[in-house]
C-alpha cells in the first residue's frame, strides 16, 4: 500500500475479503489496492474465486468478511445501483438485451439510469459505437451479430455509463479464436486512454503488454502479486511458475 | 328490428328453422365473442402481476413480498384444479354476481388469470439470469431491470402460449350454458330443444360448431403473425 | 449488507439444503395426507358398494350429529364445528359420485389413448392417412367439449337406447346408459388431444437418433420401437398430466346429458337444501383432491424414469 493519507485514497480497496457459498470457502482473506489507470490481470484455475471476486466488487455477490472501498468511500455504504453505475462490467457471454439493438443496448442505462434525453442517449451511444469500431451496427439486434461485435457492444454499454473501474471477466473465453483479437484490441485502446480495469483473462499477451500487475489467484488466496516481469521472470512461488507456463503455451498467442 | 338475414327457398325444414334463427344465433355469437374477450382482459390484468409476483416474490427479501408470491401460487393451484363449471356456479350462486355475464366473465377470467400466471412465469424464467445481471451491472434498480429488460423478452416469448389460451377461453365459454347465460351454445341448444324442432340438432351444431372452428382458427393466425411481428430479428438468444 | 443484492446467487448451498429439508417434511405430508385422503374414499365405495358393511351407503362414518352437539354447545368455534358437521353429513354422497367421475376419467384417458397412437403416427408418417388425422384432430379441439356430448347425446337417440338396451346397464355394477355416451364423448375428445402431444413427442426425439440406430443395424421398427418410442413417451409425460388433470375437470361436463358425476350430484343436493355455496365447495374440494394425485402421480412417474437430458414429468 503506497499511501496512507486520506486525501489520496486508492480508487480501489479490498481488504481482507471473505466469501464462502454455504461450507466452501471461495474467498479467503483476499487483500489488494488499485490506483487509478492501474490495468491489473487476475489468473487463476478454474474454480479459484475469480469471478465471484469481480461479483464482491460491484456486489452482485454480497461477502461475509472484508471491506471492499471505492475512492475512499466503503461500498456497503453506497447506494447499490450507483455503486454499479461507477464501475463497468463486461460478461463471458456477453448478456447483451436481447430485445434491443446495439444502439438501445447502449441507450438504455444513459435513459433509466443516468437520466439522459432520448436524443442525448442516443447520440452518447453511436459514439460509444463509434469507440468500439461498431458505427455502422447500430441498428443490429444482438444475434445479428458476431460474438467479437457482441462483446464490443457489451463494452460500449459498459462505457456509457462513464464508469471509475471496469470489470472484465473472461471477456473472449466464448470467442472463436480470429474473433479475440477485435475484443483484446478495444480493451488496450481503453488501457491506453487511462481506464482503470480489473480483468480475468488468460491472454497472456495482453497480460504482459498491457498490465501494471498481474495477480495469481487459488484456492480463494491471492498466492502473488506483481508486475508482469517479475511474475513470468522471477516468480516467488512454484505454482506461479507453474500455471503462467501453462497458461502461456495455451494462451500465450498476441492476438492484439 | 326485423332479422335482416334472408332465408333462401329450397331448403329442408331443419335448415330453413336454421336460417329464420340466424340473428337469434347471431346474438349469441356476440355474447361469445364479448365473453371470450372480456375474460381474456381480466385474466391478463390479473395473471401478468401473479406472474411477476410468483418469480420474484421468491427471491425477495422482505417477508410480506415472499408471502404474496406463495398466497398467489396456492390461489392458482385452486383455480387451476377445480372445474370451470363449479367455479361459474360458484361465482352466480355464492357471490351473487349478477347478471349472468358478470359471473362467466368473473370465474372464466380468474381462471384464465391462474393459467396466464404459469405462462407469464415460464417465460420470465426463460430469459436468461444473465439479462438481469447485465442490467443491474449498468446500475438500474431491479424494478427498472424487470421492467425494460426481462418483461419485454418475456412477453415476446409467451405469445405462444397465450395464442393456446385463447382458444381454450372462447371454447369454455360454452361452459356458461350452466348459468343459462345466452352464448353460442345455449342459443343453440335452446333451438334444438323447442318442440317439434328436435332434429335440427345437426344442422344447428354443425353451424355452430363452424363458427366456433372459424373463431379460433381466426385467432390462432392472428396470434401467430402478432408473434411475427413482434419477434427480434435474427432470432433470440438467452 | 442485504443478501442477494440482484437476485442472482440464490442457490448457495445452504439455502439449497435448508430447502432439501423443506422438500422432505413436504413430501411426506404430502404422502400422508393423500393416504388419508384416498384410504377415506376407497372405504366409502367399499362400504357404499356392499350395501354396508360399516355403516349404511352413503352415511358418514363419524355421525355429524356428533358436531353438531358440539356446535350447540361451544360459542366461539361452533362455527367451524358446524361446518364440519355439514361436511361430513353430505361428503359421503358426492364421494359416491367420484367414482363415476374417476370411471369417465381413466376409462376415457385409456380408450382415448389406444385411438390416439395411430392418430398421431399417421400424423407423423401417413399421407393421405395424414389428412385424415390432421382434420379429426383439429376438429374436435377447435370446438367445445359441451358441443360434442351434445351432438352423441341428443344429435344420436339410437346411440342411448342401444346402451339401454344391454343388459345389465344401469343395474348393480355396471352405470346408466349416459355414461357410455359420455365415455364414447371423452374418448374422442381426448384422443385428439393425446395425439398432439404424442405428435409433439414423437418430433421433439432428434432425427440423429433414428439414424443412429439403422447405423448400428436395426431395422426401421426396432430403431422406432427401442430408440425414438422410449425418448418420446418420456417427452410425453407432461402432456399426459395435463390431458389426466383435463379429464378429472371436464368430466364435470357429463353432468348436463345427466350423468350423475360428483358436480351433477352436488347440484342435486344444493337444489334440495339450497346451501349452493358449501356443496360446491365441498364438491370443489374433493376435485381438487384427485387434481393434485394426479399431479403428484405423474412427477413420480416422470422422475423415476427421467434420464438425464430428457425432461420427463416437470411440466414447463
Ligand atoms: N452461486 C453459487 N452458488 C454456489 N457456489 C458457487 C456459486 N458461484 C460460484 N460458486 C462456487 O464458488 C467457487 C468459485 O467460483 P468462481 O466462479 O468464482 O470461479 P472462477 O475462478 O471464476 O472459475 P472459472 O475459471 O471456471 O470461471 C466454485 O467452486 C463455484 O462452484
Ligand atoms: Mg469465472
Amino acid at each position: 500500500m503506497s499511501s496512507e493519507s486520506p486525501s489520496d485514497p486508492p480508487l480501489l480497496r479490498v481488504e481482507d475479503l471473505y466469501k464462502r457459498y454455504g461450507d466452501e470457502e471461495v474467498l479467503n482473506g483476499v487483500s489488494f489496492d488499485m490506483d487509478a489507470q492501474d490495468v491489473q490481470v487476475l489468473v487463476g484455475p478454474s474454480g479459484s474465486g475469480k469471478s465471484t471476486l469481480l461479483r464482491c466488487v460491484n456486489r452482485l455477490t454480497e461477502f461475509e468478511g472484508g471491506r471492499i472501498a471505492l475512492d475512499g468511500t466503503p461500498t456497503d455504504e453506497m447506494d447499490e445501483n450507483d455503486l454499479r453505475r461507477q464501475v463497468g462490467m463486461v460478461f463471458q457471454d456477453f448478456n447483451l438485451f436481447a430485445h434491443l439493438t446495439a444502439k438501445r443496448n447502449v441507450m438504455l442505462g444513459l435513459r433509466r439510469v443516468r437520466g439522459h434525453s432520448k436524443e442525448e442517449a442516443e447520440a452518447r451511444a453511436l459514439e460509444e459505437l463509434e469507440q468500439v469500431g461498431l458505427g455502422d451496427q447500430a441498428d443490429s439486434y444482438p444475434a445479428e451479430l458476431s460474438g467479437g461485435q457482441q462483446q464490443r457492444v457489451g463494452i460500449a454499454r459498459a462505457l456509457a455509463m462513464d464508469p471509475k473501474l471496469m470489470l472484465f471477466d473472461e471477456p473472449t473465453s466464448a470467442l472463436d479464436p480470429e474473433l479475440i483479437g477485435e475484443v483484446l484490441g478495444v480493451m488496450r485502446d481503453l488501457a491506453d486512454q487511462g481506464m482503470t480495469m480489473l480483468c480475468v483473462t488468460h491472454e497472456m499477451g495482453f497480460a504482459r503488454q498491457v498490465a501494471t500487475d498481474i495477480m495469481f489467484l487459488e484456492g480463494g488466496h491471492l498466492v502473488e502479486h506483481g508486475p508482469p516481469e517479475q511474475l513470468f521472470e522471477n516468480p516467488r512461488h512454484e505454482r506461479t511458475a507453474q500455471f503462467l507456463d501453462r497458461l502461456t503455451s495455451l494462451h500465450g498467442g498476441d492476438h492484439g | 328490428m326485423p332479422c335482416p338475414v334472408p332465408v333462401p327457398g329450397g331448403l329442408s325444414a331443419d335448415w330453413r328453422y336454421v336460417f329464420e334463427n340466424a340473428c337469434y344465433l347471431g346474438d349469441g355469437l356476440a355474447v361469445t365473442l364479448a365473453l371470450t374477450a372480456a375474460s381474456l382482459v381480466v385474466g391478463f390484468a390479473a395473471g401478468l402481476p401473479a406472474g411477476v409476483a410468483e418469480v420474484y416474490g421468491r427471491q425477495s427479501d422482505s417477508a410480506p413480498v415472499r408471502w404474496v408470491g406463495r398466497a398467489v401460487r396456492n390461489a392458482g393451484v385452486v383455480l387451476r384444479g377445480t372445474p370451470i363449471v363449479v367455479i361459474i356456479m360458484l361465482a352466480y350462486f355464492s357471490f351473487g354476481i349478477s347478471p349472468a355475464f358478470l359471473a362467466a366473465t368473473a370465474a372464466l377470467g380468474f381462471r384464465s388469470a391462474a393459467y396466464q400466471t404459469q405462462i407469464f412465469r415460464g417465460a420470465i424464467e426463460s430469459v436468461g439470469a444473465g439479462q438481469m445481471e447485465a442490467a443491474r451491472s449498468v446500475g438500474m434498480s431491479k424494478y427498472q431491470s424487470i421492467r425494460h429488460v426481462v418483461l419485454p423478452q418475456a412477453l415476446r416469448r409467451s405469445v405462444p402460449g397465450f395464442q393456446n389460451e385463447v382458444t381454450i377461453v372462447l371454447k369454455d365459454t360454452s361452459i356458461a350454458f350452466a348459468i343459462g347465460l345466452a352464448e353460442l351454445l345455449t342459443k343453440s341448444y335452446d333451438l334444438f330443444q323447442s318442440v317439434g324442432h328436435t332434429t335440427a340438432i345437426f344442422e344447428l351444431i354443425l353451424v355452430v360448431s363452424a363458427a366456433y372452428f372459424v373463431l379460433t382458427f381466426a385467432a390462432n393466425r392472428s396470434l401467430e403473425a402478432l408473434n411475427e411481428a413482434v419477434s427480434v430479428p435474427g432470432g433470440e438468444r438467452g | 449488507m442485504a443478501e442477494r443484492a440482484a437476485g442472482t446467487d440464490a442457490d448457495s448451498a445452504s439455502g439449497s439444503r435448508a430447502r432439501f429439508g423443506d422438500r422432505d417434511v413436504g413430501t411426506l405430508a404430502t404422502y400422508l395426507a393423500g393416504a388419508l385422503f384416498w384410504g377415506w374414499i376407497f372405504l366409502r365405495w367399499l362400504n357404499d358398494w356392499s350395501g354396508g358393511v360399516f355403516v349404511p351407503a352413503r352415511q358418514a362414518f363419524v355421525p355429524p350429529s356428533l358436531f353438531r352437539g358440539v356446535a350447540a354447545g361451544v360459542p366461539v368455534v361452533g362455527g367451524a364445528f358446524e361446518a364440519l358437521a355439514f361436511a361430513f353429513e353430505y361428503a359421503p354422497a358426492l364421494v359416491n359420485a367420484l367414482w363415476l367421475t374417476v370411471v369417465l376419467t381413466v376409462v376415457s384417458i385409456a380408450l382415448g389413448f389406444v385411438i390416439a397412437v395411430p392418430l398421431a403416427a399417421s400424423r407423423v408418417y401417413g399421407r393421405v392417412s395424414a389428412w385424415v388425422s390432421v382434420a379429426y384432430i383439429e376438429l374436435l379441439r377447435g370446438t367445445p367439449l359441451l358441443a360434442q356430448l351434445f351432438v352423441l347425446y341428443y344429435g344420436f337417440p339410437w346411440l342411448t337406447r342401444f346402451f339401454r338396451g344391454l343388459p345389465g346397464v344401469g343395474q348393480g355394477v355396471l352405470p346408466g346408459q349416459a355414461v357410455f355416451v359420455a365415455v364414447i364423448g371423452f374418448t374422442l375428445n381426448s384422443a385428439a388431444y393425446q395425439a398432439e402431444y404424442i405428435r409433439g413427442a414423437i418430433e421433439s426425439v432428434a432425427p440423429g437418433q433414428l439414424v443412429a440406430a439403422r447405423s448400428v443395424g436395426l431395422s426401421r421398427v426396432e430403431g422406432v420401437r427401442f430408440v425414438v418410442l422410449p425418448q418420446a413417451l418420456r417427452y410425453a409425460i407432461p402432456g399426459w398430466t395435463n390431458e389426466l388433470v383435463y379429464l378429472v375437470k371436464y368430466s364435470s361436463l357429463a353432468a348436463f346429458i345427466t350423468v350423475p358425476e360428483l358436480f351433477r350430484a352436488a347440484q342435486n343436493i344444493a337444489s334440495s337444501n339450497y346451501r349452493y355455496t358449501s356443496m360446491f365447495v365441498l364438491a370443489a374440494v374433493l376435485y381438487l383432491g384427485v387434481v393434485v394425485t394426479a399431479t403428484n402421480l405423474m412427477e413420480y412417474v416422470g422422475r423415476r424414469v427421467a434420464v438425464p437430458g430428457i425432461s420427463g414429468g416437470e411440466g414447463r
